[in-house]
Formats: structure tokens, sequence, C-alpha cells
């Protein structure tokens, strides 16, 4: 009997540890985004008064305001990058899972020649960041005469590597008797992907999708080298130029920033089970 | 014949734009820099290797490398071992790990360059309730780029361990039980039963974060512009000042095609190294 309870014990205080370890990295992993967005709701001059000696108003706002909200959208028409980028974003990520899953379909139901060096090639090119070559990216953009447009911001990225990838893995796992039908009869391949193989791929899609927007929606230096009018500007573009021309308003970059960083967490929170399954099914357990 | 070329045809679309914006301005920037005002020539990298500058570049990015990989690796696989117990509410502790992820990297490197502020920024504040003096942090050079490795680690961990945490749901729990049975430890289980069945995962992790912070810079463009001292000057920002700024294209291409390099010998080592280990199992 003894024993018993001894053993209950140990199992809730190994709980109890487990549980406090877990919340530990919890607030390490949220205390930046926190005290970022707390701080997007006070003035410069506050968040300079309350810094040192720390106490709870370091970081809990004493007085409320919208103000830096009101102002980066009234002085500095923050509601023109914020749509940029939802234009972009909104042309992309369908094209892309478009594409990516098409290829994803050959790769993972057909074999053909050279099936192997193309696949390869899909892999090196999502092992190599845009930043690396946006260099050689950038003159190639500019003689065809599409700097500051959208559909600079828009080519490069309409095509990844990691989502073609994570298509190919999950297709794989389907059961190929689902898949016959495509290879005897060459007119309903697209029929049946359309009809059984999309259906059954919405974790997916859903996990590519979230990627490929979360990837977009953080791009950094590519926008940066070719937007240069305010007109086409991405969020993240338009956040650098808050720093360099109003370095000293701190709160202004507090709330975009808090601008930047909730949307993809409004996104991701939800559909948040669906990425799991997707990531748990591109194939890379053991 | 229509099946025959099918798989083409799907495919298409997709490599079409893989070759024209990834893999042709790779082989156009390596091309690029052994030229030199219309001829061949290795004029570029004899530049490049005399430069001083581009020397200690060099030892930075793989200083910094040399951390915060094996660092990341670490983190992310003790994160996906938490989160891949079965106790309640554990899904939310994973959602909240991924959610810096989620937070562009510029956006992160402002947050955290304020919040490690010398004067006012909040880490001197919590600093000072334990007694600690007032830290320089991204001003110190003896810091900086140590506070780049902080930063970027608990921005990117949470990726990664979803690879990882994706492995080891693949991993059959049945094996688990029969090596406690036999009176195994945790760490025996962990390294000789865990990490060779999950080392598909593994090995894609380690290449894709190799390739990823290799290339990290934004923290060194938006916090501290390489210094103080050059101590936080790095490859890539060494490429884009060269290529931006300078205008002097043809170095940075020479340092693009070393980074690349230096990247794909990594990866070919990690693939040795990790293919060794799948003989030995």
């Amino acid at each position: 009997m003894s024993t018993l309870i001894s053993k209950r014990q140990k199992r809730a205080l190994s709980h109890t540890a487990l549980y406090f370890v877990l919340g530990l990295i919890a607030m390490i992993a949220l205390f930046p985004m926190v005290y970022v967005i707390l701080a997007s709701f006070r003035t410069d001059y506050e968040i300079f008064k309350y810094a040192l000696p720390f106490s709870k108003n370091t970081i809990i706002p004493v007085e409320w305001t919208m103000g830096n909200y009101r102002e980066i959208f009234d002085k500095f028409q923050f509601a023109t990058p914020l749509k940029n980028t939802f234009i972009v974003v909104g042309i992309l990520v369908p094209i892309n899972l478009l594409i990516s899953s098409l290829a994803g379909y050959a790769f993972a139901f057909f074999n053909f020649k050279g099936k192997k060096l193309l696949f390869s090639i899909f892999i090196v090119s999502f092992m190599v960041p845009i930043d690396s070559i946006a260099l050689p990216l950038y003159s190639f953009i500019a003689s065809l005469g599409l700097v500051d447009s959208y559909w600079a911001l828009i080519l490069p990225s309409v095509s990844s590597g990691l989502a073609m990838f994570l298509f190919t893995q999950f297709f794989r796992s389907l059961p190929e008797s689902l898949l016959e039908a495509a290879r005897i009869d060459g007119a309903s391949l697209i029929q049946v992907f359309i009809k059984i193989v999309l259906p059954l791929s919405v974790p997916v899609i859903i996990t590519a999708g979230l990627m490929i927007f979360v990837t977009e929606w953080n791009n950094y230096l590519w926008p940066l080298l070719v937007t240069r009018s305010p007109d086409v500007r991405t969020i993240q573009v338009a956040l650098a130029y808050f720093k360099d021309e109003h370095e000293t308003f701190w709160s202004f970059i507090y709330a975009a920033s808090s601008i930047s960083a909730v949307v993809p967490v409004l996104l991701f929170l939800p559909l948040q089970k669906y990425f799991v399954q997707g990531v748990t099914s591109s194939g890379l357990k053991g | 014949m229509l099946l025959k070329i099918a798989p083409y045809l799907l495919i298409s679309p997709a490599l079409v734009f893989i070759l024209v914006f990834k893999i042709y301005p790779i082989i156009s920037v390596v091309a690029g820099s052994f030229i030199r005002r219309g001829e061949l020539s290795v004029r570029t990298y004899e530049i490049l290797f005399g430069d001083r500058v581009f020397w200690n570049a060099f030892l930075t990015t793989l200083k910094m490398n040399a951390v915060m990989i094996p660092l990341q690796i670490v983190i992310s696989l003790i994160l996906a071992l938490l989160i891949n117990n079965t106790i309640k509410g554990v899904g939310v502790f994973r959602s909240i790990y991924y959610l810096p992820v989620t937070m562009a990297i510029s956006v992160a490197s402002v947050t955290w360059g304020l919040m490690m502020n010398v004067n006012n920024g909040v880490f001197n504040s919590l600093l000072s309730l334990i007694g600690v003096p007032r830290q320089g942090f991204f001003t110190d050079p003896n810091q900086a780029l140590w506070c780049i490795v902080l930063m970027a680690t608990w921005k990117g961990c949470g990726y990664w361990m979803m690879y990882l945490l994706a492995g080891l749901k693949g991993v059959d729990t049945a094996i688990y039980e029969s090596a406690k049975i036999d009176g195994a430890g945790y760490f025996t289980v962990l390294f000789k039963i865990t990490l060779p069945l999950i080392r598909h995962a593994m090995l894609f992790v380690l290449v894709a974060n190799t390739s990823a912070n290799m290339l990290l810079f934004a923290p060194s463009k938006l916090i501290t512009e390489g210094g103080p001292q050059n101590s936080t000057n790095v490859l890539m920002y060494e490429v884009y000042k060269s290529a931006f700024r300078n205008g002097n294209m043809s170095r940075a291409g020479a340092i693009t095609a070393i980074l690349l390099l230096l990247i794909v010998l990594m990866v070919y080592l990690q693939f040795k190294l990790m293919n060794r280990g799948e003989e030995d199992a």
C-alpha cells in the first residue's frame, strides 16, 4: 500500500517538475513578444521613466494609450504597406501551393527519367535562402524592368522547394490503390488529383501555406532591395524606414512591430492542429 | 504517350521558376566572381584573400556558427523531447514555443536591440534586480556576437523543434516499453535507441539549420551594423555592404560563392557523419 502511494506521489511530483520546466521555457518564449505589445500602448516618456529601477511598471503600462497606433496609421500611412503585403501574399500563396502540389504529385506517383536529378534540384533550391542570391536576382529583375513592382516581390517566391518537398512526402504516405486510376488512364490524371488527392491533403496544404505566408510576411532584405516607392513597400520594409528616419520614436516601432508579430500568430493559432499533422506527415519519421 | 510526358508537364511550372529565380542566380553569382572587366580572372579572389576585413568576417562567421548550430540543435531536441510527453495541455506549450518563429527576423532584431539597450533596456532592469551591474550587450565587443546568438536561438528553436517532434512521433512507443523492461536508463534509451531512430529528421534539421544560420545577417545590419569593433561583421553582411553600399559587385559575388562553398562543405561532412552512424547502427 505504502509503495503504491509513494509511486503515485512520485508521478505527481515529476509532473509538477515537468510543468514547471515547460512553464519556464514558455515565459522565455513569450517575454519579448509580451513586452513589445505592452510597450506599444505607452508613450516614449513612460518607457524611459520606468526603465530603472525595475518595478512592475517597467513592463506594464501606467497609462494605456492607443496614440502610437493612431500615429503610425495617420502620420506614417502604415495601412499602405499592410495592404501591399496582403496583396503580395494573397497572390503568391495560392499560386505557390498549386504549382508545388502538382510537382509533388509527379514526384510521389510517377517514375520517370531524371527524377532523382530533378528532385535534388528542388532540394538544393530550398537550402539556399533568397538572401544569398539577392544580388544576381536583383540584376535579373532589374533587367526585366520589374523593380518597384509587385511582380518583383511575387515572381522569385512563386515556387518553393520546401512546399514541394512537404507535398511529395505527404503524397507518398497515401495508399497506392487510390491512385491506380490515375496511372491507367491519362485523362483522369487531373481529376484524380482534384477529386481524390487534394481533399485528403488539407493538413499539408495548410502547413505549406502557413510556411509560405510566414516566410513572405517576414521577408526583409529582398523587398528592401526591390521596392523603392512607398506605394509598393511591404510591412517589413516600412518598419525598417521607421527606424532610420524616426530613430527616437521607440513607441512607434513597438506599435508597428506588434502588428507585424501578431498577424502570423492570429493565423497560426487556429490552424496549429493541422500544422502539426502536416509536419508530422512530412515523412521525417525514423 | 500522355502518361509518359505527364510527370514532366506536372513539374514544369515549378521547375521553370526554380531554374530561373534560384538556380540561374546561384550559377551567375559564382560565374560573375571570376569575371573582371569582361575577362576570365581570379583577381577578385586574390584581392579578397589579402583583405584583413574579409578574414575577420570569415572567422567571425565560423566562431558564431560553431556555437550557434550545436546550441540550437541541442535546445530544439530538448524542447521536442519535452513536448513529446503525453501530459495534459502539452499542445498549448507546443504553440507557445513556436510563436517566436512567426516573428520577423527584422522585428526580432529591433525588439532585442531595444530590450538589450545599455541605458534603458528591460534586460538591464531585470539584471539590476539581482544586483548585476549594467551590461553593454550589443555595444560591448565581447558580448555583441553572443547576444546575436542568444536572439537567434530564441527565435529559431521552435521551428527545428517541430521537425524533430515529427521524427519522435514516428517512433513506435513499444520500443521504449521494451527498453524500460530491459532496465535501460533514460539516457541509454535516448542515445542508443531514440536518436538513431530519428536520424532522418536530425539530418534534415542539421542541414537546413546550417544553411540558415551561416547566412544570418539581419541582426548585424539592424542592431550593430557589424560593430562594435567589427565583432559582429559576418560574411553575409560583408556581401550586403559590398554590393549595396560600395557597389562592388564582384567582391560581393566572390564572398557569396565562398559562403555557398562553405555551406556545401559543411553539409557534405554532416551527411558523411550521419551515414557513418547509420552503418554502425
